[in-house]
């Protein structure tokens, strides 16, 4: 009797699944991937260095002036409009002011934009384009994991970087949530909300997959970028090694290898974030 | 046993071939570090991710300076963590462990070792050592401070002594505030535990210097405000901007109950969030203690920040006078806490009222007997302990580093800006009662509320809006399940309003079912009115109110869910349903979720555990939202 229940309340379970469940589950195995790189858990570490992270910024403000200028035309959209929430959700701006904190008020003529990011942008274009129900599988990926890892990440950044006050930080601040935990129930609850037929909701399966690969490529980008600068630096790098060290709090630590990736931010915040998704 | 052979050591393997490390690979040998190298007997081990860990323990280690003992911070990375037992053989030792909490539970990476260790060992002795923890954490996750948790308990296990309850850190709340608290009081028991006074001419430490300002701009002083001043920002704004508006309509709900309904001027919101409001103390009161105290409320003064290290240069908005101090930043009516009445008894020029206040302020169970009843049963604040204490005569400037900052009240607010753009509600009860010493209490926020008279001079309501994530279904076709007794219906009037606000555009909305709670159906029973008409109207398709004392058994709104068990389950299981639950956290939300479960359990066919899992899994998925207080 026992046993029946049970399976008769399973086989509801599956038929009924909500997106942001499947989302989750079909994501899982990519996520597993990204969280076991040794530069991930290196990252965590923190051995993230100014120059990576101004670099990796520029990614990330190509990245999300194309998601929210998508996300802002299809407003109304049926598919975006229940988890549409700019005021609270939205980068760009905070990423200007990070930016022009680092780069000076020229910042807009320094960005620098790798193969892989400007793919993630084009992509990010044409579905706006033409299936604008799938923003939500990258509005999900990117907003959430910021969300989940923002301020852990945020403060991992700020000592390995050696900054003083928030400054430079502010794309990892959400003024206008309250509680990261409760409004990621209430942005599932939203996305449950989404009516999608049969082929669309596989199509934005697949492509929360591929947001996912998008973020891991731009990271493996990043690194490779890094890597040529990297070595060429290594000849001359044992003085500023030793400045570095002076920065950081705690003396046990250990300088950073130079062709540290960067897209390692990338993928932890998407993967941190969907860790707790 | 743990291994001991450096050769062995796993760090090896981070240390990049380039680079030469500051430290040898060998893990240095703790009992050493203590005895021959430094000389200390308090070592304060810190797991620590993001620094703030370790910052604590730097702050501890200097502490110790000041209370005549040698402290130092350490990462228990670099030590071999299994000679810990040794410290017991230093005369007054101490270790203090500020661990953090990292993900699920878990250990920060520099803690990985230590905490390894301290499972694989159960034979491990370590009587003898004494320790304390200071626990980091927050609170929106699910394994708050396991970490901390763990060390604390594990270390009794293995015979080690606590001479400090474990201390616990909330990030979500605020984490410098309760390290502060603990800290405050963990000195104290620190030094009664070894017998030894704290050094320097006063027993008590100062955090804060004081500074008279003869001569300044009354344009740099802070008359009030919670952030910036103007243009000049002298120090980070620990709240929001405020936004004065002027009070519209102050209406009583009913008369027992003294629930009270003011209206603010417009300001963006939706429904479910929550106001702050910025209330200020009763200037009679103000006036008293500067009586008592015998001091000109009106000097300028700062109040900075001794320890450098800390982001807190001043215990509130500096400079200011004494005044505005008590009557907008700083908490006069609470009960003070009892590192407030160990640092003022050296005050008190009666002996024997000094022998009390340190008694309550200590540790002893006769003390924390006398604290409970002399202070908290009694609801003595900071006037009436120095009215009853008149040999006390503190210097205002320390009472001022000493007592705790004014507290934001937060109100769900009961209206919709769909339906009153212009105006948001509020629903509270006015806070007013006689303590034991014949004194009347007053509430500080609903009193000042209370008294705000419409549109007179100085009517205005510093406040902001939080935003929530409290709120109606996207959809207006899913229905509503809102369970909110008392104040707790607050949210609900606006949810009401809304919902029908929506019907009258026509658009197609699901059953909005109301649940409510009161103790007397004419003495309390708030929002009847209006409660009634949208009843009337079917924008509440049904309405349910339990009276709890009206008769003999308690009638509670868990009663009336249960009554209605099988429309509850089909509102939930099969038309997606959101369920809201609004007011006291301790019982009332507990009561509610178990009703919850033993429908599920009737109707779904499921277990306990079954029925748990799927309420849990409404949360996660915005289908069950709560807004709870205790």
């Amino acid at each position: 009797m026992e046993a029946e229940r049970r399976t008769q309340m399973s086989a509801e379970q599956t038929e009924n699944r909500d997106l942001s469940e499947q989302i989750k589950e079909v994501t899982k195995e990519s996520h597993v991937r990204a969280e076991n790189t040794e530069l991930m858990l290196s990252f965590q570490r923190g051995q993230v260095t100014l120059p990576q992270y101004k670099l990796l910024l520029c990614s990330l403000y190509e990245i999300y002036q194309a998601l929210e200028e998508e996300l802002d035309r299809n407003s109304n959209h049926p598919a975006v409009a229940p988890i549409y929430f700019p005021a609270e959700l939205a980068r760009l701006k905070s990423i200007e002011t990070d930016l022009e904190y680092f780069y000076g008020p020229a910042w807009r003529e320094k960005i620098v934009v790798p193969a892989a990011t400007q793919r993630y942008c084009h992509r990010l274009r044409q579905i706006g384009k033409e299936n604008p129900e799938y923003l939500v599988a990258h509005a999900y990926t990117r907003y959430l994991g910021d969300l989940s890892g923002g301020q852990v990440l945020g403060r991992i950044a700020q000592k390995s970087m050696g900054l003083k006050s928030s400054e430079g930080l502010s794309f990892f601040a959400f003024p206008g949530v309250s509680s990261p935990n409760l409004f990621k129930q209430l942005y599932r609850g939203r996305m449950n909300s989404v009516e999608l037929t049969a082929e669309e909701r596989s199509g934005v399966l697949e492509e929360a997959v591929r947001a996912f690969e998008l973020n891991i490529q731009v990271f493996d980008g990043l690194q490779k970028m890094l890597s040529v600068a990297g070595n060429l630096q290594q000849e001359s790098s044992t003085n500023s090694n030793a400045v570095y060290r002076k920065t950081l709090q705690f003396p046990g630590s250990l300088s950073p290898m130079v062709r540290m990736a960067l897209g390692l931010f990338v993928a932890l915040a998407a993967v941190m974030g969907l860790y707790a998704l | 046993m743990a291994d001991m052979d450096p050769e062995t050591n796993p760090h090896t393997e981070h240390i990049g071939d380039e680079e030469e490390p500051l430290f040898s690979n060998l893990d240095l040998f703790l009992f050493t570090l203590i005895v021959g190298l430094v000389g200390k007997n308090i070592i304060v081990f810190y797991g620590s991710q993001t620094g703030t860990g370790e910052e604590f323990a730097n702050r501890l280690a200097k502490d110790a300076q000041r209370y005549g003992m040698k402290g130092m911070a350490a990462d228990p990375e670099e030590y071999s963590m299994g000679e810990l037992a040794r410290l017991a053989e230093i005369q007054n030792s101490l270790a203090i462990f500020c661990m953090a909490t990292y993900g699920e539970g878990d250990p920060t990476d520099n803690a990985q070792d230590f905490y390894d260790w301290l499972q694989e060992n159960d034979d491990e002795d370590l009587s003898g050592l004494n320790y304390t923890v200071f626990a980091l954490g927050n609170k929106t996750y699910e394994h708050y401070n396991a970490m901390g948790k763990y060390v604390d308990k594990r270390l009794e296990e293995l015979g080690a002594k606590r001479i400090f309850d474990l201390g616990l850190g909330d990030d979500d709340g605020n984490l410098e505030e309760d390290f502060i608290s603990w800290r405050e009081q963990f000195w104290p028991a620190v030094c009664e535990h070894f017998g030894v006074e704290a050094s320097g001419d006063d027993s008590s430490i100062r955090q804060y210097e004081l500074k008279v300002h003869n001569d300044i701009n009354m344009n740099k002083v802070f008359t009030g405000e919670i952030g910036r001043l103007k243009s000049f920002e002298v120090q980070k704004p620990s709240g929001k901007a405020s936004w004065k508006k002027p009070v519209w309509r102050n209406r009583a709900l009913c008369t027992v109950g003294q629930s009270l309904n003011d209206t603010f001027c417009r300001f963006r919101y939706e429904s479910g969030d929550h106001v702050a409001v910025f209330p200020t103390n009763d200037s009679e009161l103000v006036n008293k203690l500067g009586e008592i105290l015998g001091v000109d409320l009106d000097v300028v003064i700062s109040l900075n920040n001794l320890d450098e290290e800390s982001n807190k240069k001043h215990p509130f908005p500096c400079p200011t006078t004494y005044r505005t101090a008590l009557t907008h930043y700083l908490d006069i009516t609470n009960p003070p806490r009892t590192n407030v009445l160990y640092e003022l008894a050296q005050y008190a020029s009666d002996p024997k009222d000094q022998e009390n206040m340190r008694k309550m302020a200590s540790s002893s169970p006769e003390g924390k007997a006398l604290y409970q009843s002399w202070v908290l049963d009694s609801c003595r604040n900071i006037r009436a302990i120095l009215e009853d204490m008149p040999s006390l005569k503190p210097p205002i400037d320390h009472l001022c580093e000493l007592l705790p900052r004014l507290q934001a009240r937060y109100y769900s607010i009961a209206s919709s800006s769909k339906v009153h753009p212009n105006s948001i509600h509020i629903c509270a009860v006015v806070v007013e009662y006689e303590t034991k010493t014949g004194r009347v209490n007053k509430g500080v926020a609903t009193n000042w509320l209370k008294n705000k008279l419409v549109n007179g001079h100085k009517s205005t309501v510093p406040m902001y809006i939080r935003k929530s994530q409290f709120r109606l279904p996207f959809k207006a076709s899913n229905p509503v399940i809102m369970i909110g007794p008392g104040t707790g219906i607050a949210p609900f009037m606006g949810f009401i309003q809304e919902r029908g606000w929506l019907k009258e555009q026509g658009k197609d909305v699901g059953e909005t079912v109301m649940y409510f709670g009161c103790r007397h159906k004419n003495e309390d029973y708030i929002y009847q009115e209006e409660l009634e008409e949208a009843e009337k109207k079917g924008v509440l398709t049904q309405l349910n109110v339990a009276f709890s004392r009206d008769q003999a058994h308690k009638v509670y709104v868990q009663h009336d869910l249960k009554k209605n068990k099988e429309h509850v389950w089909k509102l939930i299981h099969t038309d997606n349903a959101h369920i809201y639950v609004c007011g006291d956290a301790r019982n009332m939300a507990k009561d509610v979720q178990t009703a919850f479960y033993e429908i599920a359990e009737e109707f779904g066919g499921m277990t306990r555990t079954q029925a748990t899992d799927y309420v849990k899994k409404l949360m996660t998925k915005g289908r069950y939202s709560q807004d709870v207080w205790s």
